[in-house]
């Protein structure tokens, strides 16, 4: 119950909530109990005012009308007193007189004031005692009355009503708050439930969180952690197939080679000897085409932008690439089609990476498809800069896979051509060193187009 | 023997093909997942080694096509995943044995020759018959403890018989099982074989069926 979070942080919902409420109802309890205390003690002095006043007029119409047997009187009212045991009845005291102020009869323990004071209430404040005095005139003039009670009385009572007042508010607040923890703890209960939820899980459960038992204020937390669990899976998942992948194209190589080996060392016959040898070379040129394009992304990897950039020229990198392509032994046996439009094509960038990326598409272009198709090689101008692209009529991608192009060791299109699924995550680095775009689409007509679109026009500002 | 394999990569499919056929066995070799379960479906095959990796459909999904359609051929999987989860995934999907590329030549026969002798029912892994015992861990052949030599054919041909001891083999079957798609049969290459081995074993050892095929003579006759 009293978990409270570690030092610093927003601490407890529950406890925050209980302390603010508890605060705010602990204030509203003293005001309430301040002001009932006040105006309970005020009106209980109000009552016992109108009381002095009843009994001097009733004191007065009793001495009016009985002036012959006033000294008896006297004696017997001077008995009235109040219980002693009953505070709401402080003692009344009295003094009867006459219009010359001389005194006709008083109680015993009356304070020894003159009758002749002015004749409305009074606090009578003495070393002796405090008094609240009411003087009694009669309409005639000659008779004086004048009643008190003991200041020190008269609070005890109001003190005494003002307390059964709030009284019942002491005893009713431990049992506010009790009652407000208990809404709280259960108010709460679901988010318990939630984070019980979350805590149990095992680290591979990506699964969404159920929504519905959640309270709507709690609802945007479960849908942002739901979003990230989605985030999560899918990094994972990029994360796995990209370990499976990788650990195809490194690990199949080397079974190759293992195998081819172990098939030389068993051969009798000189030429199954021969060819396994040669299939041995070609593997390992393979591994190390390989470990080349490994070494290139780890190289690209770390960089931010092109390290030594300067004013390229896209046509001769073209002309140059195409060339190799027609050229390579064996020759591409694809038509291999140059389409530039007139004019200086010079970009800014890193001419080597470049044409590296341009060899990869040509490369990519002329491995995936056959002798009957063709490769167009081309670069257009528009408002965001180059775009160089590598087009061909072969037999295009798949659409799921599309998205997949470009991630290490993914290997897009669903034909044996050897490649390591590397060429293409070059690409995609060049371009994004260069500020461009990578970009990969089944062209129109049937065939597949892969392009570097947003290669600067110029020299950029930031350079 | 006679072995699908299903290997992507030119030059692991290459040298696997090499390996089995110095080892005796007729190896068809495809390319792909969709052409592994068309010849699966056309032919039988004493195993198939299946690489996971495959183009057009992968070798999960093969695998989980083929036993699908009751297809009991022993199947060992090639892959270069060696994670605790792909080796389930992938016995649960109906595999009889698991390789981790790079594998060694020697262990992939070894697990073909388990498998082949569990669907066959087998225990024993020398295959025995009227004296003849043929080891086919090393392919030797003897009789009565005697060293018999074999060319390659002749082994094929005899662990043929020798792993149905009790059937009438068909020329066809025969056939099947020495010859991978694509290589070149004589017409009278069967006969030839069969005429060697009973040059060597015995003139008995293996009967004709007149216009159904051989078989071994029995131990009862």
């Amino acid at each position: 119950m009293k978990r409270r979070s570690p030092a610093g942080g927003a601490g407890s919902l529950r406890w925050r909530l209980l302390t603010a409420v508890g605060i705010a109802v602990l204030l509203l309890w003293i005001f309430t109990g301040w002001f009932s205390y006040h105006q309970s003690g005020h009106e209980a002095e109000e009552l016992m005012d109108g009381n002095l006043a009843q009994t001097g007029r009733l004191l007065m119409a009793i001495v009016e009308d009985n002036e012959a047997q006033l000294g008896p009187l006297a004696a017997r009212l001077a008995t009235v007193r109040g219980a002693a045991d009953n505070v709401y009845e402080p003692p009344l005291e009295f003094q009867i007189g006459r219009g010359d102020g001389t005194i006709l009869a008083r109680s015993a323990n009356a304070p020894d004031l003159p009758v002749l004071g002015v004749t409305d209430y009074s606090d009578i404040i003495r070393a002796t005692g405090s008094w609240r005095v009411l003087n009694v005139a009669s309409t005639d003039g000659r008779y004086r009355v004048q009643v008190s009670q003991s200041i020190a009385l008269r609070d005890i009572a109001a003190l005494e009503v003002a307390e059964r007042t709030i009284l019942p508010l002491a005893l009713i607040s431990p049992i506010l708050i009790l009652l407000i923890y208990f809404s709280i703890r259960s108010g709460l209960r679901p988010l318990d439930t939630l984070a019980g939820d979350v805590a149990t899980r095992s680290p591979d459960n990506l699964a969404p969180l159920d929504k519905k038992p959640v309270p709507t204020e709690a609802r945007p937390l479960v849908t942002a952690l739901n979003r990230l669990l989605a985030r999560l899976g899918r990094t994972l998942e990029n994360e796995r197939r990209f370990t499976a992948d990788a650990a195809h194209e490194l690990r199949t190589p080397l079974a190759a080679l293992k195998v081819q080996t172990q098939v030389a060392r068993r051969s009798r016959d000189a030429t199954l000897r021969d060819h396994a040898l040669g299939q041995i070379e070609s593997g390992v040129d393979r591994a190390t085409h390989l470990v080349e394009q490994l070494l290139r992304l780890a190289r690209l990897d770390p960089l931010k932008s092109v390290e030594s950039a300067a004013p390229i020229d896209l046509r001769a990198i073209l002309t140059e690439a195409a060339g190799q392509a027609r050229n390579a032994s064996p020759p591409a046996a694809q038509k291999i089609i140059e389409t530039y439009p007139p004019g200086d094509l010079i970009s800014h960038g890193d001419a080597d990476l470049i044409g590296i990326a341009i060899r990869n598409l040509l490369d990519n272009a002329i491995r995936y498809t056959q002798s009957e198709h063709t490769v167009w090689l081309e670069a257009s101008t528009g408002a965001d800069g180059y775009t160089l692209s590598v087009r061909d009529n072969g037999p295009g991608v798949p659409p799921a896979t599309l998205a997949r192009l470009g991630e290490r060791f993914y290997r897009g299109r669903e034909t044996s051509a050897e490649g390591n699924g590397l060429g293409l995550a070059i690409v995609t680095r060049v371009a994004e060193l260069h500020g461009a775009r990578f970009e990969v689409a089944n062209a129109p007509g049937g065939g597949f187009v892969a392009s570097m679109a947003g290669l600067p026009a110029r020299r950029p500002a930031s350079a | 023997m006679r072995i699908l394999l299903v290997e992507d990569d030119k030059l692991l499919g290459d040298g696997i093909r090499a390996g089995l056929m110095l080892a005796s066995y007729a190896v068809d070799w495809v390319r792909d997942g969709e052409m592994a379960l068309r010849a699966l479906t056309d032919h039988s095959y004493d195993a198939c080694v299946l690489d996971l990796g495959l183009p057009k459909k992968d070798g999960i999904a093969v695998l989980r096509e083929l036993r699908q359609r009751n297809n009991r051929t022993p199947v060992i999987v090639l892959t270069a995943r060696d994670t605790k989860n792909d080796k389930i995934i992938g016995l649960d999907s109906g595999a009889d044995h698991y390789l981790t590329k790079p594998f060694d030549l020697g262990e992939l026969e070894a697990h073909i020759r388990a498998v082949v002798r569990r669907a066959g029912d087998v225990v024993q892994p020398l295959l025995v018959h009227r004296g003849v015992t043929l080891d086919p861990a090393s392919k030797q052949a003897s009789i009565d403890g005697k060293p018999v030599p074999l060319s390659g054919r002749e082994y094929a041909l005899l662990l043929d018989f020798m792993s149905h001891p009790e059937h009438l083999r068909s020329r066809t079957q025969l056939e099947e099982s020495l010859y991978a798609w694509g290589e070149e049969v004589e017409s009278n290459a069967l006969e030839v074989y069969i005429h060697h081995l009973r040059k060597k074993l015995g003139a008995d050892f293996i009967q004709t069926v007149r216009g159904l095929g051989y078989r071994l003579r029995s131990d009862a006759k």
